[in-house]
């Protein structure tokens, strides 16, 4: 047991000891690849999104250096380490894994592997970055729901500078249904230049025993709005209602009573007391005989 | 029937038979008292407890969330099973025109009205909140077993009610028109009233022979039924030791045995106390005895099937069970019922000298006390192996024993019993007597004809 456990702490240190000292060195070919997506930021803000997803358990939040203890680091987004790669370099190195990276050729597609990237370069110093953390805006949310045809049209406005509310275009609204437990995420949509925008509810959204659903309409987090609750909609599938209630079992309430059990019941103690009574009646009889 | 005697004869007769089994309403001594004393002072000190139980709730019973059912449920199996003897001596033996237990008819209703009404009252205390007994009648289910239970020990309660007072209607007349002086002016009253203006004329022996045949075909159903329906409660479960299918006709003979013990040991208390040696007679203790070693083969024939059977499977939960009885925490109690209260009586019985009076009464009493036990060896070592894995439970939850209140409770049950039989001895004669003066030829035209 002891040897085990020696030999195995053998290898990790050998392991750790070659993943320090080996460079990580990427093929000359992938370095100078193009990232095929512009830089803007809806690739950016997405690409935020997968990194929370699938890389920060690891590489921590951006710029504070807290990722996971292991050897070798995570290196943090801001870092140099990690800014010292070209684009290609980054794709690559997301793409194929190492030691402790994993690859994620199989689980994230190309263009968002690329997203990634641009989200990376978000933070490089010699790019402009586009995502800023700028403070939140007003915003006014209106939201109805079109029944017949399935849709959820939204309609947006944010305050300019001017206190006026103009309308709010490429905003992402969060569409989502109330759930017992928390609201259920069911897609987005972007406004158009109008401050339009419509979401068509998918068919497989289940709502209450009449296909009701409470669906809840948000934008995002960088304005501050009240979010619009559409109460009562029925756009969604019925609730199909498992049968809690078996009929036909032992004890079970007189709704649910076998038929045969009540009919044995109800024709043996109906004879019996009918039977009594005709005694009685004879008691009755004897005492009129008695008269005569 | 013997032959027909003149009337000076028959006359006579009859007034020795009225004066015989008149003596049980008569006599009134200080032994008379000092019964009805003990009785009603156990009694009490029952109901005492009983009071005790309905301030402080089941708490005070040994009874907790795995044993539920405690000695109560075993005492209400016994007193349903002494009362359906009522069903085989006064219906069954009586339709079958059997002539030597006619004279116990009435003993055998005594010990069936005693039994199914003691039943009823050990239900309401074996309840937690009694206050609320009126809802099993006004939400009891259809599809539970334990309706039946409620609506069978009333039904078979009036029957036995019945048919213990459509016979004594001649006789409460006769009493009327015959009786003594002794006999005291306010049970003289109450035979007036209940007498219904008896004449005796040819249409009310009509009426009361075809009143009592409907009653003794109506009581073979219910009465069957009734021990069949108790046994329910515990075949409808799935747990060992109760999920049989042969329990309804098990309980039935089960009964029988105690049933005859039970009226053996009354007959004998009549026969010395009041008399009535030439009525109860070594014929009728000679057949009991027969009678009690038929139903007590037929109850062990049950007793290999219920116990061999699984005996040869021992399938887990059962195999426990079963362990626990021939060999475990229940062995005593379990071989003492079957050897004491079934073999050895069976063995003994066999032979003529047990089935004279005094020896068959000591072994009926023995038969009556290991009935009780078995009663009580099929209610509680069962509920004492939950089939779940149960942890983190106080060990007190997992066994049983009864306490002090629910000894007490019980003995008070016995003592009602036992009461509800000496205030009927007490009442009526413990003996048809215009049908046995009919069996011994005094026509019926003296037995009706009023007094001189």
């Amino acid at each position: 047991m002891t040897k085990k456990i020696y030999l195995l702490f053998v290898l990790v240190l050998v392991l750790a000891v070659q993943g320090m000292a080996q460079e990580w060195i990427v093929p000359d070919e992938y370095k100078s690849v193009e990232n095929p997506l512009p830089y803007n930021l809806t690739n950016v803000q997405k690409g935020k999104d997968l990194y929370m997803k699938n890389c920060k358990s690891c590489h921590g939040d951006v710029g504070k250096h807290n990722g996971l203890p292991l050897v070798p680091p995570p290196p943090d987004v801001t870092s140099d380490i990690m800014q010292a790669n070209t684009p290609g370099e980054l794709f690559y190195r997301i793409t194929h894994g190492r030691g402790g990276m994993p690859q994620f050729e199989t689980t994230i597609s190309e263009d968002d592997r690329w997203r990634l990237v641009n989200f990376i370069r978000n933070y490089n110093p010699d790019v402009e970055p586009v995502l800023v953390e700028a403070p939140p805006k007003k915003a006014k949310l209106l939201a109805s729901v079109n029944e017949a045809d399935k849709k959820v049209e939204i309609f947006a406005e944010v305050e300019n500078t001017d206190k006026q509310f103009v309308e709010l275009p490429e905003a992402t609204v969060k569409i989502s249904a109330k759930k017992a437990f928390g609201n259920l995420p069911i897609g987005e949509v972007l406004t158009n230049k109008d401050g339009r925008a419509e979401f068509v509810v998918p068919e497989t959204l289940i709502g209450d025993e009449n296909g009701l659903v409470n669906i809840v309409v948000e934008l995002e987090d960088n304005f501050i709005t009240d979010q619009v609750v559409l109460d009562a909609a029925k756009v969604g599938q019925p609730k199909p209602l498992p049968k809690l209630i078996r009929k036909e079992i032992l004890w079970s309430t007189n709704e649910n009573v076998q038929s045969w059990l009540l009919l044995s019941y109800l024709g043996a103690v109906g004879a019996a007391w009918l039977s009594i009574a005709y005694v009685v009646f004879q008691i009755f009889k004897i005492w009129k005989a008695g008269k005569k | 029937m013997e032959k027909i005697k003149s009337p000076e004869e028959s006359r006579k007769l009859l007034d020795k038979i009225t004066y015989d089994l008149t003596r049980s309403i008569v006599k009134r001594d200080e032994l008379t008292n000092f019964w009805y004393f003990i009785l009603i002072m156990f009694a009490a000190v029952g109901l005492w407890g009983w009071g005790i139980q309905i301030r402080d709730g089941l708490g005070v019973t040994g009874m907790r969330d795995y044993v539920s059912w405690g000695m109560y449920i075993a005492n209400f199996v016994f007193f349903v099973a002494i009362s359906l003897i009522g069903f085989l001596i006064s219906s069954a033996l009586h339709l079958l025109k059997i002539q030597w237990s006619k004279p116990i008819s009435r003993v055998a209703e005594q010990v069936a009205i005693a039994g199914v009404a003691l039943a009823g009252i050990i239900i309401i205390n074996d309840m937690g909140r009694p206050d609320r007994f009126l809802n099993v009648f006004l939400h009891g289910r259809f599809a539970s077993p334990i309706i039946w239970d409620v609506t069978v020990v009333t039904t078979y309660l009036t029957i036995s009610v019945l048919l213990f007072y459509i016979p004594l209607i001649p006789d409460l007349a006769l009493l009327r028109d015959k009786g003594t002086d002794d006999i005291p002016k306010w049970k003289m009253k109450i035979y007036t009233i209940l007498a219904l203006g008896w004449k005796g004329n040819a249409e009310q022996y009509k009426l009361v022979y075809h009143a009592m045949r409907i009653l003794m075909l109506l009581i073979i159903p219910v009465g069957l039924s009734i021990h069949t329906v108790t046994s329910w409660l515990f075949a409808a479960t799935l747990r060992s030791g109760w999920d049989t299918t042969i329990f309804g006709p098990y309980f039935v003979a089960g009964a029988f045995v105690a049933g005859s013990a039970a009226v053996v040991i009354v007959m004998y208390a009549y026969r010395n106390r009041y008399g009535l040696k030439e009525y109860f007679g070594e014929l009728q203790f000679d057949y009991m005895g027969k009678l009690l070693v038929f139903v007590s083969l037929v109850y062990l024939y049950f007793n290999i099937n219920e116990f061999l059977v699984p005996g040869y499977k021992m399938k887990t939960a059962e195999g426990i069970h079963l362990a626990n009885l021939f060999t475990g925490r229940y062995a005593l109690m379990f071989w003492s019922t079957q050897l004491l209260g079934l073999i050895f009586p069976i063995l003994l019985m066999l032979m003529k000298f047990f089935r004279r009076p005094l020896p068959l009464t000591i072994i009926s009493g023995f038969v009556l006390v290991a009935s009780w036990f078995k009663r009580y060896i099929i209610v509680i070592p069962t509920l004492e192996h939950p089939f779940l894995p149960v942890q983190n439970v106080p060990e007190h939850f997992k066994h049983y024993s009864p306490t002090s209140i629910e000894i007490m409770i019980t003995l008070f049950s016995f003592m009602a019993a036992l009461l509800i039989i000496t205030v009927l001895a007490k009442m009526f004669p413990v003996i048809t007597i215009w049908e046995y003066a009919e069996e011994k030829g005094i026509p019926r035209e003296i037995i009706s004809e009023p007094k001189k």
